[in-house]
């Protein structure tokens, strides 16, 4: 009988912490989300239904928030991924100050988002940018140019910021793959006469998958919960904003706490399926 | 297959908890520490009682100002700094939960409309006499309930560049709107400035109200009676800004750059002409900020066809908010603080332009204020634009119509197009309300 009770005991705190700071949240945040809350009319506070999100689904200007995310997202994973992997090849080495390099490869991470932000504006900025300084310096532009004055470079350098963050993530997280595959699988296949490509497509690569996953997830949902950056490099415009400046603006500039909880909702979902995918495809058992 | 199941929820939970870091969900969450900040402050209270005060840093009074109103009145008062763009944050959020984020609040202009309709502050009492004594007042009442008293002001007034001037050949100081336009573009044909005009293009508050008090000086008027925009005023405003950006007299990187740098662009000299805060009277003389000092001269802010009569006004207030359970004593605290001798002592030491009328002109006439040209006059012609007060959607207006500015300033729409914007954005928030 102890023996049954003490686990529940044990788990009893993750699950009353995950129960009050995670799920109450969500459910709270769906109960909003089919009313009509508005704070600026506080006598108007009514169940509508699916409304909120009818009304969100068929407005413009999610869908434009929307496809700036996707576009973020793109970027944000494939960047992350090829130059996170490429950074851990590099860390994967035994010399000396191999920690001093690592120390310095997390660094990136280690900033907060708005830092992160701030610090990219002053080198993208349009009049006195350090990159038009550099650029008009060597002679290969003559007036500045404006980096955050177009949807598309602006979206582009976002997702650069953001994925100048995550690398270091994706980078630790494939050198702990790297590691953990034994020495003795690639010895074994370069008897067998295995070369370079050979043993990365058919040791390296699929042993590293389930960490690969974990970087990947971890990348998607940074890039779909971008927000310090955008508002560091754009603020509230309309040109980069993405479904969570949506969400906030929504919510917390226009106090429309019903549709802001719908957006968010959405968002919830949208990252939600990455995940399903992500986890069906990435994390399978792995056998050496 | 039950572990998969298992691994598969607890991973999906991780992504969800993750992506929840968004969620619109009860405010009060956020605010624990302002209720205990709030709780504690009672339960200290001995005497007079005990109140927090939730500002900026700029509105903070000094150790020895609180001392003094603590022997006064007996109440201890709880300074909570916040920075200006979260105190509305907090102040909504604790709101909405139902609880008081601090006995006396920040209340600024543009949050006045929003407020009174949640019913989140606490109606004042304030004399006629201070009334008649404080034109900002005005902004800060709605349904003739004052909502907020007004400590530090800030309204519209222009500024120039007398020596480009001189060098530009340009004798008199620009009356009209038209001739600012026309003064800017000698300034660049002569080489004297290369962008004369600061304006702020930026997706941001300072864009919208740029374009509100440039029509409401051109033409004395923004919005129709019922809340709309007025199409004639606010179009040419816009057509006028358009100009300006076509013909290169506006920095290209004011349209990406804070508002604030668009301003400070006078301070150095490479902007010739800027309409803006009365901060920039005290910043124009300051070494430290500004490069040109004894060539910007702050003057009545031009109109079309002569000086404009009216100016719009951008104060910040105090207010109690109506979840305090310290009202009297909050209450009291706001009647010292915004007293004469108050803004009097807060000009010394806080650099704060007083905001009842009497006391800046003390100010102006004995020579603390020091440049201040056209300050006192214009003062007198601070009229709310709004003109059933501040609205509640004024964050949702503001927000479409700095976006469209923008777009136009980026090249993305002509002024129509932007009006067109702008215009079915403001109708829709009208009928909503």
């Amino acid at each position: 009988m102890k023996n049954k009770i003490l686990p529940y005991l044990l788990l009893a705190p993750m699950i009353l912490i995950m129960g009050v700071l995670v799920f109450y949240p969500i459910i709270a945040t769906f109960s909003y989300s089919l009313k009509k809350w508005k704070l600026t009319a506080p006598a108007d506070i009514r169940f509508v239904g699916l409304k909120n999100y009818a009304v969100v689904l068929t407005s413009e200007s999610f869908w434009y928030s929307f496809r700036n995310t996707v576009f973020i997202l793109a970027i944000v994973v494939v960047l992350t991924t090829v130059l996170g992997f490429l950074v851990s090849v590099l860390l994967n080495v035994n010399v000396k100050g191999a920690g001093i390099l690592l120390a310095i490869a997390i660094l990136p991470w280690a900033l907060p988002p708005y830092v992160n932000g701030i610090l990219w504006k002053f080198v993208f900025s349009s009049g006195y940018g350090f990159m038009n300084k550099v650029l008009i310096g060597l002679g290969l532009i003559s007036q500045p140019v404006e980096w955050l004055g177009s949807r598309w470079s602006l979206l582009l350098l976002v997702s650069l910021v953001v994925t100048w963050r995550s690398i270091p993530f994706m980078a630790l997280v494939c050198l702990a793959g790297r590691q953990s595959i034994p020495e003795g699988l690639y010895e074994a296949a370069r008897i067998d006469g295995g070369n370079t490509g050979t043993i990365f497509r058919t040791i390296t690569l699929p042993l590293m998958l389930p960490f690969l996953g974990i970087g990947i997830t971890s990348a998607s949902v940074t890039a779909i919960n971008v927000f310090d950056e955008i508002i560091a490099l754009s603020g509230y415009s309309d040109l980069g904003k993405n479904i969570l400046v949506e969400s906030y603006l929504t919510t917390f500039s226009f106090l429309d706490f019903g549709k802001g909880s719908a957006v968010t909702y959405l968002v919830m979902f949208f990252a939600g399926i990455l995940g399903v995918f992500y986890l069906r495809s990435l994390n399978k058992e792995v056998e050496y | 297959m039950k572990k998969k199941v298992l691994s598969m929820f607890l991973g999906l939970s991780m992504i969800v908890s993750l992506a929840a870091g968004c969620s619109g969900g009860n405010a009060s969450e956020d605010t624990p520490a302002d209720a205990e900040n709030t709780e504690t402050a009672a339960e200290e209270s001995s005497d007079g009682g005990s109140i927090t005060l939730m500002v900026p840093d700029w509105a903070i009074p000094t150790e020895e100002q609180l001392a003094e109103f603590k022997e006064e009145s007996g109440i201890e008062v709880v300074v909570n700094e916040v920075g200006w763009d979260d105190i509305r944050d907090k102040m909504v959020t604790a709101a909405a939960g139902g609880q008081a984020v601090a006995d006396v609040v920040e209340v600024d202009w543009s949050w006045v409309g929003e407020f009174y309709a949640a019913d989140w502050l606490e109606p004042l009492d304030v004399s006629d006499e201070v009334k008649a004594d404080m034109p900002t007042m005005e902004t800060f009442t709605k349904d003739g309930k004052v909502l907020a008293v007004p400590y530090a002001n800030d309204y519209r007034l222009s500024y120039y560049n007398t020596k480009q001037y001189e060098d530009a050949g340009i004798k008199d100081e620009p009356q009209t709107w038209e001739e600012v336009y026309e003064n800017c573009k000698t300034l660049k044909e002569k080489g004297v400035c290369d962008y004369p005009f600061a304006l702020p293009l930026n997706a941001e508050e300072k864009t919208s109200t740029y374009l509100m008090w440039l029509a409401y000086t051109m033409n004395g008027v923004v919005f129709n009676d019922d809340g709309t925009l007025n199409r004639d005023s606010v179009l040419a405003a816009l057509q006028y800004e358009e100009k300006l950006i076509k013909d290169e007299l506006v920095d290209p990187a004011d349209k990406t750059s804070s508002g604030m740098d668009a301003y400070k662009r006078i301070l150095s000299g490479s902007a010739n002409f800027l309409t803006g805060p009365t901060s920039f009277v005290s910043k124009s003389t300051n070494e430290e900020e500004c490069s040109v000092i004894g060539q910007i001269m702050p003057i009545l802010v031009p109109g079309k066809d002569a000086k404009a009569t009216v100016t719009m006004a951008l104060p910040e207030g105090l207010g109690v908010t109506k979840f305090s359970e310290n009202k009297d004593a909050a209450k009291k605290f706001i009647k010292w603080y915004t007293s004469a001798d108050m803004q009097e002592n807060l000009n010394a030491s806080n650099t704060a332009i007083p905001t009842l009328n009497s006391v800046l002109k003390k100010l102006i006439d004995d020579g603390t204020i020091k440049n201040a040209g056209a300050m006192m006059e214009e003062a007198e012609l601070i009229v709310s634009p709004f003109p059933g007060g501040v609205p509640s959607y004024y964050a949702e207006m503001s927000n479409a119509m700095y976006n469209a500015i923008n777009k136009m300033a980026l090249g993305e729409m002509n002024a129509e197009e932007a009006y067109a914007e702008m215009e079915t954005k403001v109708a829709e928030l009208v009928k909503a309300e």
